[in-house]
């Protein structure tokens, strides 16, 4: 049976026991809602006041802002496996139960966690992409469709690649979850703004380190008509793929890691 | 070469020291969880590994379970290494942890366990079959239907012992299953155990605290103390070797006048009575009872065995532990 067949089965089975506790899913639901209806309020409030940043027009930023949380809440979603409690897992030693199975150590860990409350979060990005594009005239041609598609594909793998950056951390028994938070929700919380709008370092390092910038602002751009960096299109199909890039050295530096797992308690 | 073969195996660990003040660095210190242990096991053999908390059973598991890999030594389980692949390794053994669940928290069991058949890519001829005889010999028939998180601790194990045991593992490891459990329940997993290694031949391995365990399932146990192997034989031959001593629990029917007693006996007053420990072949029993009978007329005296807690602790002392 394969990996994939055996993530759906896992999620079918997830889902199921989320849904033994009905009201608190609910409220949950309700309390992402307003979580990140509150996030876009911010970007509503800045371009209330001050109608464009640089050369970008209201509409563009709420395509930025959605684009982001459409990427975000859709890898939190399915990957909560990685961007939950796959660090403490490592900690407390609970790994050593994955790893008496026989399957891979990632696809067991995705396997285990799916957190569809924050559907609301994904709608708000919805909204938000549909609201800019509209604003901004943005003509979806299949290309357009395809490069946004592209965009959010790319940007979960790079989002699950600098989830697994703490995962590694703690292998090597060092707890520092700032670090890693810090290219992780700080990433998403910058680059729900074009990056070119940032001073020099912050733009180094979302676009080299951690690069949403060329994930996301460089194809957004190009949909929206107002190339990044002057690039021409061809680039905006390339750059994205940095994200998958990102997500494959993760997971190589992570099966290195493991040879210094050494687990813990009895 | 026998079925588990384990020549040399060490193992160290890097423990980092608290930081010194002012000091950005610290130093690290080395454990030797394990040193130069080496042991053969045949299939379908029972064991019991024991040990004080630290001593390295839990390592010697993790490793030949493909966990963690060793520093230096041969280890070979049915001609294979487990830490060069672990996935087909894993396949074919099944582990518990007595503190560490490992089935879905919030999922019925019976939709964890159809969750292990693909995991383990158990055809579902296989699967069924073996589910029927697990859940028959556990008795979990009822609870099939319930989530982990409903279960008591001893349902939970037997549900977690069915979800370990589903792929039908020629080696079982077992650590600690008996923590915490009532008595009824250790004495069902415990037949349980028989009957599955005696059903299927599968070998099992069983580190535990508890000496009742061993008694009631282990004809061979190995002692590890400090990484260090110290006996490997016979639960008989170990408490044979160690039970020198009886108590001797006695109520005087007058008030209290105990004799003088010799050196080697000890005493402690307990309630109206006292407790005697001595070792018959320094004093004899006569002898004792001898000397105590002149404190007057005995209303009640018992003389007892060693208690099996109180030998191993003995064990422990004397191999300096």
């Amino acid at each position: 049976m394969n990996t994939v067949r055996l993530y759906l089965r896992s999620m079918g089975i997830l889902l199921k026991s989320q849904m033994q506790y009905p009201l608190s899913f609910l409220l949950q639901t309700l309390a992402q809602l307003i979580m990140e209806g509150g996030e876009m309020l911010a970007v509503i409030l800045l371009v209330n006041r001050f109608d464009h940043l640089n050369q970008w027009s209201a509409g563009d930023l709420y395509f930025f802002f959605g684009l982001m949380s459409v990427t975000f809440y859709i890898t939190e979603c399915f990957g909560r496996g990685i961007t939950g409690n796959f660090p403490s897992m490592v900690r407390t030693g609970q790994l050593d139960t994955l790893l008496i199975r026989p399957r891979g150590i990632l696809t067991q860990v995705l396997c285990s966690a799916v957190d569809p409350r924050r559907i609301t979060c994904i709608a708000v990005g919805t909204f938000s992409l549909a609201l800019g594009s509209g604003l901004s005239q943005v003509s979806w041609t299949a290309t357009n469709v395809l490069l946004l598609a592209e965009s959010i594909f790319c940007g979960c793998w790079l989002i699950l690649g600098l989830f697994l950056i703490e995962a590694i951390l703690c292998i090597h028994s060092v707890k520092s979850v700032e670090i890693a938070n810090a290219l992780t929700y700080g990433g998403r919380s910058a680059c729900q703004y074009p990056v070119d709008t940032f001073p020099g370092s912050l733009r180094t390092l979302f676009t080299v380190i951690a690069p949403f910038a060329l994930v996301m602002h460089v194809p957004a751009s190009h949909i929206l008509g107002k190339p990044i960096f002057g690039w021409p299109a061809w680039a905006a199909w390339i750059s994205p793929l940095s994200g998958i890039l990102i997500f494959i050295i993760m997971v190589l530096l992570f099966s290195k890691a493991m040879m210094y797992y050494r687990s813990t308690g009895s | 070469m026998s079925f588990i073969h384990v020549q040399h195996l060490c193992k160290r660990f890097y423990v980092r020291k608290k930081r010194k003040n002012g000091s950005l660095l610290r130093e690290k210190e080395t454990v030797d969880a394990l040193k130069d242990v080496s042991f053969e096991i045949e299939k379908g053999e029972l064991i019991g590994y024991i040990g004080p908390n630290g001593a390295g059973k839990s390592t010697t598991v993790k490793i030949l379970s493909g966990i963690l890999t060793p520093d230096a030594g041969e280890v070979e389980v049915g001609g294979k290494v487990p830490w060069k692949n672990r996935k087909t390794h894993v396949q074919h053994i099944g582990v518990v942890f007595g503190q560490r669940m490992q089935l879905w928290w919030d999922v019925p069991v019976l939709d964890s366990y159809s969750l292990l058949k693909d995991i383990y890519r158990i055809p579902e001829a296989a699967y069924r079959q073996r589910l029927n005889e697990l859940t028959e010999a556990l008795n979990l028939g009822d609870l099939l239907r319930t989530p982990l998180r409903q279960m008591s601790l001893g349902q939970r194990m037997r549900a977690e012992l069915c979800g370990s045991l589903l792929h039908q593992p020629e080696i079982l490891f077992l650590d600690e299953p008996t923590i915490g459990l009532d008595a009824v329940s250790k004495l069902a997993l415990r037949s349980f155990l028989k009957w599955e290694n005696r059903e299927h031949q599968t070998t099992i391995l069983l580190t535990t605290h508890d000496m009742e365990d061993i008694a009631a399932l282990c004809s061979r146990v190995m002692v590890l103390g400090r990484g260090q192997k110290l006996y490997d034989g016979s639960l008989q031959n170990l408490l044979h070797h160690y039970d020198r001593r009886r108590t001797v629990e006695i109520r005087y029917a007058g008030p209290d006048c105990m004799p003088d007693l010799p050196e080697t006996v000890s005493m402690q007053k307990e309630g109206d009575g006292f407790r005697l420990t001595y070792e018959p072949e320094k004093l004899p029993t006569a002898e004792l009872l001898s000397c105590l009978q002149q404190g007057g007329p005995i209303r009640e005296l018992t003389v007892q065995p060693q208690n099996i807690d109180h030998l191993i602790a003995d064990m422990y002392q004397e191999m300096g532990l």
